[in-house]
């Protein structure tokens, strides 16, 4: 655990009321609460994990989804290893919206090479009994998207949740097997002027 | 040289219980965070308590390559690497992490978010400092909390922001109002209760200024109230920033210091060795450029050089010029006792830096000044300042050297240190190391109040390790050889030095080492260790260095080496005393410490006994300096005042050993002279007064006569100090004021003829000479001023009994020689009981001696009032035993201005003697102040209300007191109602030059009226005749016609109108 590289930065990305928060702690504390507050800026945890014989120290970050804390959440996208896109399958908005989150993403973390960064799509609320989105839409736009590993989960009975987080893992992993850095990244740029971000709803 | 103690600075050993091994170190608020190497998470342990107990654990955000703790706010801040960037993080509330699961908040600098308050709880939260430059180095102000960065070129200041709790509540309202599902009950609110949100404030920075430095790249940077200090591989510099409304920038500096640069550029300048001191270090070839990025504060920074400091790498011999560079550069504070740390900027500040073979300490408020100059035995990787020691550390030791900070604050708390009352051992007391205490594989240092830190790694060495732990035994010996190159190094040889050598043979660990966390699995299981060290308390090692110090005492008390260890202990104690004060106001700063109950009593307790032994180190300071040869003796005086012995305890402690040679040490006489003739109320014991004049006849005959005048000399034995006054005279011949002592000693033995004998050795004016010589000859007490209590001798006492003239001539010369108050005089003569006479004779000489205005008009009203209360009391018959005034109203109007001749027409006036010649006399030297030009009239009157007119020498008196203040009309009619025979004598007298009008204007027409009704009355007649023959030649004949009463008869007023015309037609 002494390796630099240990510490996988991974973010969760998704419209507002998602689930985003309950899944980080569902992952790390198994527990869940339908009354969580919504987060506001960013947070994170730590995870200490052994996936495939690799020891790993996932720091799983959880930010606000709704738009007026952009400002607040973006400055922290540099430095990801893994993308969480998250979306709620009983919210047909909150599917749409997975391109302007990694569109979103992308810009703000400087993504050299988007096409291979390791992105894991989320639907949550697996338990819910009304669905807007089948698997089928979503795994298509996985595919169209860049052939993303998708996952249907559920915060509330901890369906999937581990395997997901696991899969980022892996995801990672493999990259820098093949490469050293496939972010590359800079100190924060406060001169930089940030257009006006139309993706985001 | 440096001398090298080897004392026992450090008590115990306590090794940390880290589970990885250590990369960083740092520690602040009670606790020591650690860092494991190449790590992403910080481990905070309490160092306060036994076992240094794991507080909490938190990850970071990317590698840790730089971590620093801030005593104000509680913050971490640190420079980290991930994906090959660099980040510069605050992690806040680090506390609330005990939990590890708990969610940690992140934010960018400047966007202050309730997101923390507003769950209830609170949580630990990590500011993000965005910085367009890579940062390199950090430092954070131990008085305001504010951070400074060093980056490639530039330095940037973020001043620390809090929020306060009132708008932090105010804000959650707020947010509960604005979110309705908040009043629903959370689990997040996990971990901490909101009882322990009372005293947590929400912390954020605003960048407020950067610095340029195009040409140097930052190493290390310091901070500390507006000082800003800059370390590169060679230089340091130290600059002032300021914030002020002056619109002065810092441009026009940097001009100047670019032109200098041009001029300069023509030549190729190799970097050579440099020290500037305050406005000559903007002579540096650094130019600093200011850019004001703050929002809020209006004031323009302005920038001063204060420090600059360059080493060339062949300056120094025995480290390669690859090692030749500085390290562990510090800004330190100290506040002076009466200070509140929390409001007040520092009274100093220090900088300190080292190379490896040198540390250097400067003081830069109040004049830069280098301080000390640490030389160290060997090569230094590190040093850490505190309050009174300097750690630093070797590749296997810690060594602990004494610092200076502490005179330095002293003299600016009190800048009367350095007088006879106060003293403190000088700022440039040469340093010295207490001890260098053997460890292996030292990495790092840092100190935390009394804990020193030290990571050490054996990697290199792992036999050595797998020894030290086997092999005690050869450790110590292996110390042994060590500390005895130490000590040749620096100029010792121990073999030469038996206390040294004896020293050297004892196990070093013995004593007070121990080891209180014997966990021996974990020191050999791996090749690191982190140790918390603890420091004894001062007054532990205080005590110790006095316990040393008796060796060097016993063998040899004039060695400069006892000194400097007593120097060396003495500014320890006000190290900690500052400290202790210091501890009071922080701990209501400071998390760790406000845990703490009771924290104030201990301190308390601690600085009585910290002033205690202050006191016994001055008196043993004291000691030194009283035995010492001429230079410095001066300071036992001090000393020993500081000490608070009684005077018979300095002179018992100085007592020479009956076999030794040597006498009383010249600090020693300094002392007690100050002692004697500082008019102590305290009176010496018999046996202790007939022993300082043993010590003096023995040391400094010269000086008997004023020892035997000295107050608290009073008790001494007389026929004992007579015979060696009589030796004194033998030797060194007769002298006034000897005699005059010898006299008072024949009075003390009640030996009168011989008293009387002395007496007349000298004449009267002599004798006088002598007293204004010694004036305590006659006079004990006050010289603590006007108000201090003064007392006649038992000479003065006799002189009144037996030479009145010669005490009231003594008494005037002593006051025109400005040698007692008249206040004083007055008190002297009230407990001689001489009130009403010998004080009178004594104001009256004053009126013929003096020549101060002032003294004069007081002394005027007092005689006069004297004279009068003795006229108003003359009726009882005068006692015999009342003596004489010593001098006459003859004797004063003859010889003093002040007392006028008597008018003639007072004469007249007064009767033959009727009343008794004192009354007489009172009444002469009255009238006579009264004709003389001084007395002021108008004072007098109310007083002579006292005085009937009835008699005729009370009228004289009031007629007197109207004619001097201009009242001639009504004067001229009482006197011709109660004594017409004098009218004309006074008429003559008073009437003249532009009073001779009244001549006609008054006294004719009232003659005139009084003669026409009194026809036969002869003196008015005579009076009347008189007055027309002045008036005749003072008038023309038509102004006397005019005169001339109607009914009056022409044959009696023809005669002078006939003198009148002649006269005029001469003219």
């Amino acid at each position: 655990m002494t390796s630099k590289s240990a510490l996988l930065k991974v973010i969760l990305l998704g419209d507002g009321g998602v689930g985003k928060s309950s899944l980080m702690n569902r992952y790390v504390t198994n527990k869940f609460d339908s009354h969580l507050f919504h987060t506001i800026g960013v947070e994170f945890l730590n995870k200490e994990l052994e996936v495939d014989g690799h020891h790993v120290t996932l720091q799983i970050w959880d930010t606000a989804g709704q738009e007026r804390f952009r400002s607040l959440r973006t400055p922290f996208y540099r430095g990801s290893d893994c993308c969480l896109l998250t979306f709620s399958v009983d919210d047909g908005q909150s599917f749409h919206n997975l391109s302007n989150w990694k569109k979103e993403f992308t810009y703000y973390a400087d993504v050299k090479d988007p096409d291979n960064f390791p992105f894991v799509v989320l639907g949550n609320k697996l338990d819910v009994p009304e669905r807007q989105v089948s698997g089928e839409d979503a795994r298509q736009w996985c595919r169209e998207n860049g052939g993303h590993p998708y996952f249907e989960t559920s915060a509330k009975d901890a369906t999937n949740v581990a395997s997901a987080f696991e899969e980022a893992v892996r995801r990672i992993l493999a990259l820098d097997d093949r490469a050293d850095h496939l972010i590359h990244t800079n100190t924060v740029d406060l001169q930089r002027k940030t257009p006006p971000d139309p993706s985001c709803c | 040289m440096v001398h090298v103690y080897n004392c026992h600075p450090f008590s115990s050993q306590q090794i940390v219980q880290v589970e990885q091994e250590p990369g960083l170190v740092c520690c602040g608020g009670g606790a020591l965070f650690v860092v494991a190497t190449g790590g992403c998470k910080v481990e905070a342990y309490s160092v306060e308590k036994e076992g240094c107990p794991l507080i909490c654990r938190f990850a970071t955000m990317g590698t840790v390559k730089s971590i620093q703790h801030s005593k104000i706010g509680d913050y971490l801040v640190t420079i980290e690497e991930k994906n090959s960037a660099t980040y510069l993080r605050i992690y806040t509330n680090w506390r609330y992490q005990a939990e590890e699961k708990a969610r940690v908040g992140v934010r960018l600098l400047g966007h202050l978010l309730r997101g923390a308050s507003v769950r209830g709880g609170v949580q630990m939260e990590i500011i993000e400092i965005p910085l367009s430059e890579r940062p390199v180095a950090v430092a954070c102000c131990s008085v305001t909390g504010d951070l400074l960065v060093g980056c490639e070129n530039t330095l940037v200041l973020f001043t620390l922001r809090r929020q306060n709790q009132q708008s932090l509540n105010q804000s959650q309202q707020i947010l509960q109002s604005t979110w309705p599902n908040t009043q629903q009950s959370s689990s997040q609110s996990q971990g901490q209760t909101s009882s322990s949100n009372q005293n947590v404030s929400i912390l954020d920075f605003e960048r407020s200024v950067i610095l340029h430095l195009p040409k140097i790249k930052p190493k290390r940077v310091a901070l500390c109230g507006g000082y800003v200090a800059v370390q590169t591989e060679l230089e340091v510099l130290v600059l002032k920033l300021d914030e002020s409304s002056e619109p002065k920038t810092a441009e026009e500096s940097s001009d100047t210091n670019k032109d200098h640069l041009e001029d300069q550029a023509d030549f190729l300048l190799l970097p050579r060795h440099q020290e500037l001191l305050g406005d000559r270090a903007k002579d540096c070839d650094i130019a600093v450029t200011i850019e004001k990025t703050g929002l809020e504060d209006r004031g323009q920074y302005t920038l001063s050089y204060i420090l600059f400091r360059r080493f060339t790498p062949d300056f120094f011999q025995g480290c390669s010029v690859e090692e030749t560079q500085l390290h562990s550069l510090q800004l330190y504070p100290l506040f002076t006792s009466t200070q509140s740390a929390s409001l007040e900027e520092p009274a100093c500040v220090f900088c300190f830096f080292s190379l490896p073979n040198a540390g250097y300490l400067y003081s830069l408020k109040g004049g830069v000044e280098l301080l000390s100059v640490y030389q160290y035995p060997e090569k230094v990787l590190e040093a850490v300042l505190t309050d009174y020691l300097l750690h630093v550390i070797t590749k296997n030791a810690l060594q602990c050297f004494t610092v200076r900070c502490a005179a330095v604050t002293a003299r600016i708390e009190d800048p009367y240190i350095d007088t006879t009352m106060k003293a403190c051992p000088p700022c440039s007391l040469e340093v010295c190391a207490l001890r260098m205490q053997l460890f292996i594989g030292l990495r790092s240092v840092c100190v935390y109040g009394r804990h020193v830190i030290l990571l050490s790694t054996a990697d290199t060495d792992t036999p050595e390790e797998t020894e030290r732990t086997t092999q005690r035994r050869g450790l110590e010996l292996k110390e042994h050889t060590m500390l005895t190159g130490i000590f040749l190094a620096v100029g010792i040889d121990p073999a030469t030095t038996p206390a040294l050598e004896s020293l050297l043979s004892r196990p070093f660990l013995s004593r007070k080492w121990t080891m209180s966390s014997p966990k021996e699995t974990s020191t050999a299981g791996h090749g690191w260790n982190l140790y918390v060290v603890d420091t004894v308390s001062p007054l532990t090692l205080y005590q110790e260095m006095v316990e040393y110090s008796q060796r060097y005492a016993e063998s040899n008390p004039q060695a400069q080496s006892l000194r400097h260890l007593l120097s060396e202990a003495h500014l320890l104690l006000r190290a900690s005393l500052l400290q202790t004060s210091g501890q009071q106001q922080h701990s209501e700063g400071d998390p760790a410490v406000s845990l703490q109950t009771d924290t104030d009593t201990a301190v308390q307790t601690d600085s009585q006994e910290l002033e205690e032994a202050l006191r016994q180190n001055c008196a043993q300071l004291g000691d030194c300096f009283s035995r010492s040869g001429q230079k410095d003796c001066h300071l036992a005086l001090p000393y020993y005042r500081m000490s608070g012995l009684p005077v018979t305890e300095v002179m018992a402690r100085n007592r020479p050993v009956p076999s030794s040679p040597h006498s009383y040490g010249p600090g020693f006489l300094f002392y007690l002279k100050h002692y004697l003739f500082e008019e102590t109320e305290q009176c010496l014991s018999q046996e202790a007064a007939d022993e300082v004049i043993d010590i003096f006849s023995q040391s400094e005959p010269s000086q008997l006569v004023s020892v035997c005048a000295s107050p608290p000399m009073v008790n001494v034995s007389p026929a004992r100090t007579m015979q060696i006054l009589q030796h004194l005279e033998d030797t060194a011949g007769v002298s006034v004021p000897l005699t005059i002592t010898m006299a008072t000693m024949m009075l003390l033995l009640d030996d009168l003829p011989r008293y009387t004998q002395m007496m007349e050795r000298h004449a009267e004016m002599l004798l006088v000479y002598g007293f204004i010589e010694e004036s305590r000859l006659l006079l004990h007490g006050g010289g603590g001023g006007q108000h201090a209590h003064i007392r006649p001798t038992a000479l003065t006492r006799q002189l009144a009994k037996s030479q009145p003239g010669l005490l009231v001539a003594a008494m005037v010369a002593l006051h025109e020689n400005n040698k007692v108050q008249l206040e004083q005089a007055d008190q002297i003569f009230k407990e001689l009981g001489c009130e009403n006479c010998l004080q009178v004779d004594f104001w009256e000489a004053m009126l013929m001696a003096s020549s101060q205005e002032a003294v004069i008009q007081e002394l005027l009203f007092r005689v006069a009032s004297v004279y009068i209360d003795r006229l108003a009391n003359s009726e009882p018959p005068p006692t015999p035993s009342r003596r004489r005034s010593l001098k006459s109203a003859e004797d004063l109007i003859n010889s003093c201005i002040h007392y006028g001749a008597l008018y003639p027409w007072l004469t007249v006036l007064s009767p033959a003697q009727t009343t008794s010649s004192q009354h007489q006399e009172a009444l002469h030297k009255l009238q006579s102040l009264l004709c003389g030009p001084s007395l002021s009239v108008g004072s007098v009157v109310p007083l002579l209300e006292r005085l009937s007119e009835e008699t005729l020498w009370g009228f004289s008196l009031h007629l007197l007191c109207s004619t001097r203040r201009g009242q001639y009309d009504s004067s001229i009619e009482k006197l011709l109602d109660r004594c017409p025979q004098a009218i004309i004598a006074y008429a003559n007298h008073q009437l003249q030059d532009k009073n001779m009008v009244l001549w006609w204007q008054k006294l004719l027409p009232e003659l005139c009226n009084r003669t026409r009704a009194a026809s036969d009355n002869s003196i008015l007649l005579a009076a009347l005749k008189e007055t027309l023959v002045v008036v005749a030649m003072e008038t023309s004949p038509t102004e006397f016609l005019e005169l001339i009463p109607d009914d009056g008869t022409a044959s009696y007023f023809l005669p002078h109108l006939l003198t009148c015309s002649q006269k005029h037609l001469l003219a």
